[in-house]
């Protein structure tokens, strides 16, 4: 099976899975930020649809906290690459 | 969904083009039905709390909608923070 992918035809191969993992990722990062942000800024008594000023204000302030977060334990685990 | 990485392949050739939009593509897909099941998980566990009858009550029924709702908002707003984020431009705080 190895034997008959050509050297850059592999090269190619790697490329496309690290592309893929890396999309993935970025996904994923979008998803938790996203519940975690849900859930510590919005009222949970859903009085309305809208989302009020305190409830925008937190979400912007979350999101900013949480990509900290993210770059400042990434640093800390040596990754020594900030998320994208 | 995120395209920068698509938009870095002008050089490519178009067959790798269209096997990375098509990743791209598949992941969207499997993105939106997660999110869709999470949100049906979310909002139940938060608004049907007593099973007296098998009808959902018009109370039940306002608390889904507006959890949902809020919750596609909040998701809008957290991506345009993102992208933000994302281009490295610099976020005066509020």
């Amino acid at each position: 099976m190895a034997s008959n992918i050509s050297p850059a035809a592999f090269d190619k191969e790697q490329i496309f899975g690290m592309a893929e993992k890396e999309m993935e990722y970025r996904v994923e990062l979008f998803n938790k930020m996203t519940q975690t942000c849900f859930k510590k800024c919005v009222d949970n008594r859903y009085k309305e649809s809208e989302l009020n000023m305190g409830e925008n204000s937190c979400i912007d302030r979350c999101v900013s906290k949480y990509w900290h977060v993210t770059n400042l334990v990434g640093q800390l685990l040596g990754s020594g690459r900030s998320p994208m | 969904m995120d395209k920068n990485i698509i938009s870095d392949l002008d050089n490519f050739p178009e067959e790798d083009k269209q096997r990375m939009s098509t990743m791209a593509d598949q992941l969207q897909i499997r993105d939106s039905l997660r999110m869709y099941n999470s949100l049906v998980e979310k909002c139940f566990k938060e608004c049907v709390n007593t099973f007296y009858r098998k009808s959902m009550t018009k109370q039940e029924e306002t608390c889904v909608l507006r959890c949902a709702q809020k919750y596609l908002r909040l998701s809008m707003q957290v991506g345009l923070r993102f992208s933000d984020l994302n281009q490295g431009s610099s976020t005066t705080d509020k």
